[in-house]
């Protein structure tokens, strides 16, 4: 009889999860980092006494994992809350009607520019598209330096049609129009730009003196640069009339039919606040805090620092969709 | 309840568990937007790149299964009929590849041959452009297989070689030496159990995921999970499963046809087997198996364990994974105890064929077995991500599921042997006896094979625990497991950390393979 009552148990504790709802806690998709990410939500835990059940994303779907979850999951949401490492997962969610709107109080003080106007998606601490470049006096400034002969052959980038270089290229296709990018990117492919697997590939590639420079996330620089590589970090087009840098922040999303809408929010105002920015600023992944006066080490510029490119969200979400065959058709050269 | 009532929910279950998702997904697959239509299938024979996909993934089998056939069978000879010294200790050795979870391996030839690996570090960076070339793509995922794969041929190899008559070797040996003897009599006899061995791993070589995909090396299993997790593309993903389904379905009716019978009416033989004396080629031979031990087996593990040699890494790694840990131990526990349920039952079907259809739900669970994990786990989303059924899907039970679906095969022909060497007699007798099912099942079976069970148990136990292709996909939240933690763990975590949570889950995964070397040591 006592094993069957353990059995009985047993089975009550495997499928408890399945049917409980009334408990103080939340659950969140992530696509940042699980190394990042996961010390803060057990703050967040130890801070409010509010349980964190997390599904995590892994890097072999490009982080787009969780965000394809949420869409399986329409009908039937399991999650309250999406961390999504790059604001364009979170747009696709407003578009598919999987998010709610909800407009944190921490969110004041972050640029409009990093925040969806009808609060559907927040962002915050951000990664910025920066240059590591190879010890060398003569280091490049501009993403235009990508199609200078000068570089010919010695310069990389990560596969375009994945995580934030395609959003890079979209961001260009926003800015430039269609016609100045397409030409961009053949002038990339005639300057013999080779193509990584990933921005870590490209870091070490630029570590080993194997390519002069690449545009990474400026996490893979800074980290390389922790580590003691002779590598420098470069913010691209900071000059006067220049483009300025792609900064593509982390963003939250609160989940339409969430089980634990309450605590969706509270997780939300906790990661938005700047005391997070600060944490995520000062730990390995280096990113750059939103809100204004936060402290950051030597190695991490504050956002009031730095030229940005000036690009709506929306729009290079729309235009990633719209050039994944032409960047499917490139990618083969 | 009666035999063939218990029988017939035992199979119901399985179906509903097991098969049910996969057809319930590849149903989905025939509508668009509400509209019956084939366009993903006529996608799918159109694409170059998936006739690239089911290239890669029969040369990457078939090289697999061809190169451990040559190594294994010579290597199984070795431990299994000759004087060679320390033959237990290599015989467990190459069973460590196989029983942790797979993309360990590959991580620890990371290490060792990355741009930033020990070789680079020894030999200078100009070598690592040689040995990412040769690590990256077909070369390296081969290897690993190799190494992953070549103690299932090793051990049919030894187990069939017991079952030979020693009187026909004896025989044979009057007439030539032993190298005539295995060549005309050993290992034609042994043959079935050598193509049954060949089959499994290019089964298991076919529905990899781990190495595939940690060494960037492009096949079907790799590419319905980007289909479906990155992609969301479920037609796409479905369809790209659908080759690899019907290769499946073409080596169950070749095992049924050349096979099944002639490996499963085999018995272990009564008289001890002729041994072979090595003589003065003793020591070659045992420095050649140390030397290859070494390069497969001894390097890996010993790059993961240098690795990981620092304290922190090991406190940081065990204090954040915990719940994993443990989580990993109750799930593996509780699937390897049901799919002993199931396997009993089954297994009992398959060697007692209660009925006419036995072999049907043997075939039905060895389809489930070959199929890629990641497609199960996509079967049983599609089936229970409904509000209804969400204490299935929102709990762990989704998991146990997969389990079920993908392991049942093992515990069915595990059992199904065990069966075959226990005689019939104790029941029948206590059927004369009119003796209830239940009673009979609890009173004589299951003590008479009480230590294959055990067995069975531990091995599906170990199955479960290095799973990572089902529970990836479908984990609900806050239900991963280690294997799981190590995979969402290892973009940008320090290298010590990862390296140490790869020793920690093989440690725990061989922690039961070392009870079950004591459960069957003395039959050896």
């Amino acid at each position: 009889m006592k094993r069957l009552y353990f059995f009985i148990g047993l089975c009550l504790l495997i499928i408890s999860p399945g049917i409980s709802s009334a408990k103080e806690e939340v659950v969140v998709y992530i696509s940042e980092d699980r190394v990042f990410s996961e010390p803060i939500l057990r703050d967040f835990e130890k801070d409010t006494g509010i349980k964190i059940k997390p599904v995590y994303d892994t890097e072999e779907t490009k982080s787009t994992g969780a965000m394809n979850r949420l869409i399986a999951e329409k009908n039937n949401p399991q999650a309250d809350v999406y961390w999504a490492n790059e604001p364009i997962r979170a747009i696709v969610l407003k578009q598919r009607g999987i998010s709610i709107a909800y407009i944190s109080p921490s969110s004041e003080g972050i640029p409009t520019i990093f925040k969806d106007s009808q609060g559907y998606w927040t962002g915050f601490s951000a990664r910025a598209r920066v240059f590591i470049v190879s010890d060398e006096k003569n280091a490049p400034d501009s993403i235009m330096d990508y199609i200078d002969k000068q570089w010919k052959n010695r310069a990389v980038m990560a596969n375009p049609l994945f995580g934030t270089t395609t959003s890079w290229i979209a961001s260009l296709f926003v800015v430039w129009g269609d016609e100045k990018a397409r030409d961009f990117m053949e002038k990339m492919k005639t300057n013999g730009v080779k193509i990584s697997t990933s921005n870590g590939e490209s870091t070490t590639l630029v570590v080993n003196k194997e390519f002069a420079f690449s545009l990474v996330d400026s996490d893979d620089a800074v980290n390389a640069i922790r580590a003691g590589k002779q590598v420098k970090q470069i913010y691209p087009d900071q000059d006067k009339n220049g483009l300025g840098c792609l900064i593509l922040p982390n963003a939250v999303v609160l989940i339409k039919g969430g089980p634990n809408q309450k605590n969706g929010r509270k997780l939300i105002d906790y990661l938005l606040s700047p005391e997070t920015e600060r944490k995520l600023a000062f730990a390995d992944c280096a990113q750059i805090p939103l809100h204004k006066g936060v402290d950051t080490p030597a190695d991490v510029k504050k956002i009031e620092d730095i030229k940005t490119i000036n690009v709506n969200y929306e729009m290079v979400a729309k235009k990633l969709q719209e050039i994944q065959q032409f960047l499917k058709k490139w990618t083969k050269y | 309840m009666s035999k063939k009532l218990t029988i017939l929910i035992t199979i119901f279950l399985f179906i509903v568990i097991g098969l049910v998702p996969v057809i319930a997904m590849f149903v989905k697959s025939l509508f668009v937007g509400g509209h019956f239509s084939l366009e993903s299938y006529s996608l799918l024979f159109k694409s170059r790149q998936q006739w690239h996909l089911l290239f890669n993934s029969l040369f990457l089998a078939g090289s697999t299964t061809f190169i451990t056939v040559l190594l294994g069978v010579p290597l199984g000879i070795l431990f299994g009929k000759t004087d060679l010294p320390g033959k237990k200790i290599f015989i467990i050795l190459f069973v460590i590849p196989l029983v942790i979870p797979s993309y360990i391996l590959a991580i620890a030839w990371f290490y060792c041959l990355g741009r930033s690996g020990i070789v680079s570090g020894l030999f200078g960076r100009e070598i690592a452009v040689v040995t990412l070339n040769f690590l990256f793509g077909f070369s390296g995922t081969l290897f690993v297989l190799v190494s992953i794969c070549l103690p299932v041929v090793i051990i049919f190899t030894i187990t069939y070689l017991r079952m030979i008559n020693p009187k026909l070797e004896e025989a044979a040996k009057l007439s030539g030496q032993w190298f005539f003897v295995l060549r005309k009599i050993s290992i034609p006899i042994i043959a079935p159990g050598i193509f049954l061995s060949a089959l499994i791993v290019f089964i298991l070589a076919l529905g990899e995921f781990g190495v595939p995909s940690s060494l960037r090396f492009d096949v079907f299993p790799v590419e319905s999970f980007i289909q479906f997790s990155a992609f969301y593309d479920f037609n796409a993903a479905t369809a790209s499963a659908m080759p690899l389904g019907l290769i499946i379905l073409f080596i169950l009716v070749a095992e049924r046809l050349f096979l099944r019978k002639k490996t499963t009416q085999m018995t272990i033989a009564k008289e001890s087997i002729l041994k072979i004396s090595l003589g003065k080629a003793k020591p070659f031979l045992f420095i050649a198996v140390c030397v290859f031990t070494c390069i497969t087996v001894v390097v890996p593990l010993a790059i993961l364990v240098k690795k990981s040699f620092v304290l922190w890494a090991y406190k940081e790694a065990f204090i954040g994974s915990i719940d994993s840990i443990i989580r990993s131990l109750l799930y593996a526990s509780a699937g390897a105890t049901l799919i002993v349920v199931f396997g009993f039952f089954l297994g009992y079907l398959l060697e007692h064929r209660t009925f006419r259809f036995s072999y049907a739900a043997d075939s039905i669970a060895i389809f489930l077995f070959a199929l890629p994990g990641t497609i199960i786990g996509i079967g049983l989303i599609t089936l229970w991500n409904t509000r209804a059924t969400n204490f299935i899907y929102a709990s762990a039970v989704i998991i146990l599921f997969g389990y079920i679906a993908k392991y049942t095969a093992l515990s069915t022909r595990f059992m199904a042997v065990t069966f075959s060497q226990v005689s019939r007699s104790m029941e029948e007798a206590a059927q004369i006896l009119e003796v209830g099912w239940i009673k009979r099942v609890w009173g004589i079976l299951v003590p008479l094979v009480r230590k294959g069970l055990i067995s069975t148990w531990l091995v599906v136990f170990i199955f479960c625990l290095r799973d990572l292709d089902i529970t990836m996909i479908v984990y609900p939240p806050a239900h991963d497991t280690l294997a799981v933690r190590i995979f969402t763990l290892m973009a940008n975590s320090p290298e010590e950390i990862i390296a140490a949570l790869c020793v920690i889950m093989a440690l725990i995964t061989l922690l039961p393979l070392f009870i079950l070397g004591l459960v069957t040591i003395k039959r050896w």
